[in-house]
């Protein structure tokens, strides 16, 4: 009982912070560089928060139905933040052309990959499509989409990108990635025991409301840092002024 | 299987590396001045001493010092977080965060003593961390004014 209703309040938590986040990206309007943002979190809010509550309500949490929405929602999901990632890297290399054709290959490259380990696996599976498939593709995206998140976090280190508000984007997707992943393999490992089952029920709800806290703070109060160089730069104006 | 058991073990670990890269973007926030000197003079904190004893020598002060140091500088300085010219008398999300932050890195700081590792790196982490409440509240007791004065002048010429 005391489960439900937490977990319950972990789930309004979300669909409240989804619609802030969603009515905080429009009224700062469509920036070019938030599109994909915009898009994505737009995605969450209407299979998430309005879709998946609607085909709840209406067939029940114990119904195939329902199942196979959640599932087939989560693979839309994470091949929309698949995307999300992608533009983050494009945003990330706005002034660096010749680094962004070598990054668009490896986004491909990445993509064939899990979706050829993700069919070798339905060979294998192809009786329980919605069962192992489904999760496995799920992990194996959500996995890689973690991965390329980190690469995207050293790239931004070391090219000194001075774009606090996507560096707190891409740390909050980590952490949603990170529990997802981790959450996923949990179940995956122990062939969805009621253990795992009770740890991702929570987890994955955790790491998206840590997701979405840190994207709002992202987008309201990002911490302005004053690049080395232009501080540097004034430093030297001044001495060049007062000689 | 061996696949799954990487993915839960690296994942883990990246979450947690996530958690701190947050910490960190946080703690980048640039004030419009350095509040914090004047909440350092007016409560006797002594963390900007610390972090000048590992600057110049390379190493903390001894050990049960520098842990006594630290947590009676975060204990005074949450509770003005808390209670000082704060109106709604709660810490903000992201205080919250950095509070248990600190008490990862303070436990780290302990783990690293007994190992006999470095303590520095941990050190100068809660040093930044004491430096950045200091300066919220010092950006909000500042705002307060008691006639012609802010509350932080008022309080340098105690």
């Amino acid at each position: 009982m005391t489960d439900q209703i937490l977990f319950q309040g972990l789930q309004y938590g979300i669909y409240i912070l989804e619609g802030v986040l969603c009515l905080l990206l429009a009224r700062q309007g469509a920036r070019r560089r938030r599109l994909g943002l915009c898009v994505y979190v737009t995605l969450l809010f209407v299979l998430d928060g309005v879709a998946r509550p609607a085909v709840l309500d209406h067939f029940g949490r114990t119904s195939m139905q329902f199942a196979y929405f959640y599932w087939l929602t989560d693979v839309a999901l994470a091949m929309g933040a698949f995307l999300l990632t992608c533009s983050f890297f494009r945003r990330a290399c706005a002034h660096e052309a010749k680094l962004w054709q070598l990054v668009r290959l490896l986004l491909i490259f990445v993509f064939i990959l899990v979706l050829v380990i993700s069919a070798l696996s339905l060979t294998r599976h192809y009786t329980h499509l919605y069962t192992v498939f489904i999760v496995e593709f799920s992990q194996n995206l959500y996995f890689s989409c973690l991965v390329l998140n980190t690469l995207l976090f050293i790239m931004i280190q070391q090219l000194a990108i001075e774009d606090d508000e996507l560096g707190l984007l891409v740390c909050g997707m980590g952490l949603q990635f990170a529990g997802e992943a981790a959450g996923l393999a949990l179940l995956h490992l122990t062939s969805g025991g009621d253990f795992a089952r009770a740890i991702f029920s929570f987890l994955n709800p955790i790491c998206t409301l840590g997701m979405l806290v840190t994207w709002i703070y992202a987008v309201t109060r990002a911490p302005q840092t004053v690049p080395v160089d232009t501080l540097v730069g004034k430093q030297t104006a001044l001495v060049e002024a007062v000689d | 299987m061996f696949m799954a058991a990487l993915i839960l073990i690296l994942s883990t670990a990246l979450f947690f590396f996530y958690l701190q890269a947050v910490c960190q973007k946080i703690l980048r926030r640039q004030f419009s001045q350095e509040f914090f000197q004047s909440i350092v003079n007016a409560n006797r904190l002594e963390f900007p001493c610390v972090r000048k004893a590992i600057e110049d020598f390379g190493s903390p002060v001894e050990y049960p010092r520098l842990t006594l140091t630290l947590k009676c500088d975060f204990l005074a300085l949450t509770y003005l977080l808390k209670n000082a010219a704060n109106v709604n008398q709660r810490y903000s999300y992201e205080e919250r965060l950095l509070i248990v932050y600190f008490k990862l890195v303070f436990a780290t700081l302990v783990t690293r003593h007994w190992l006999k590792l470095r303590e520095t790196p941990a050190a100068l982490k809660l040093t930044a961390i004491l430096e950045y409440f200091a300066n919220v509240v010092g950006e909000r007791v500042n705002t307060v004014r008691f006639g012609n004065l802010t509350a932080s002048d008022y309080l340098m010429n105690l």
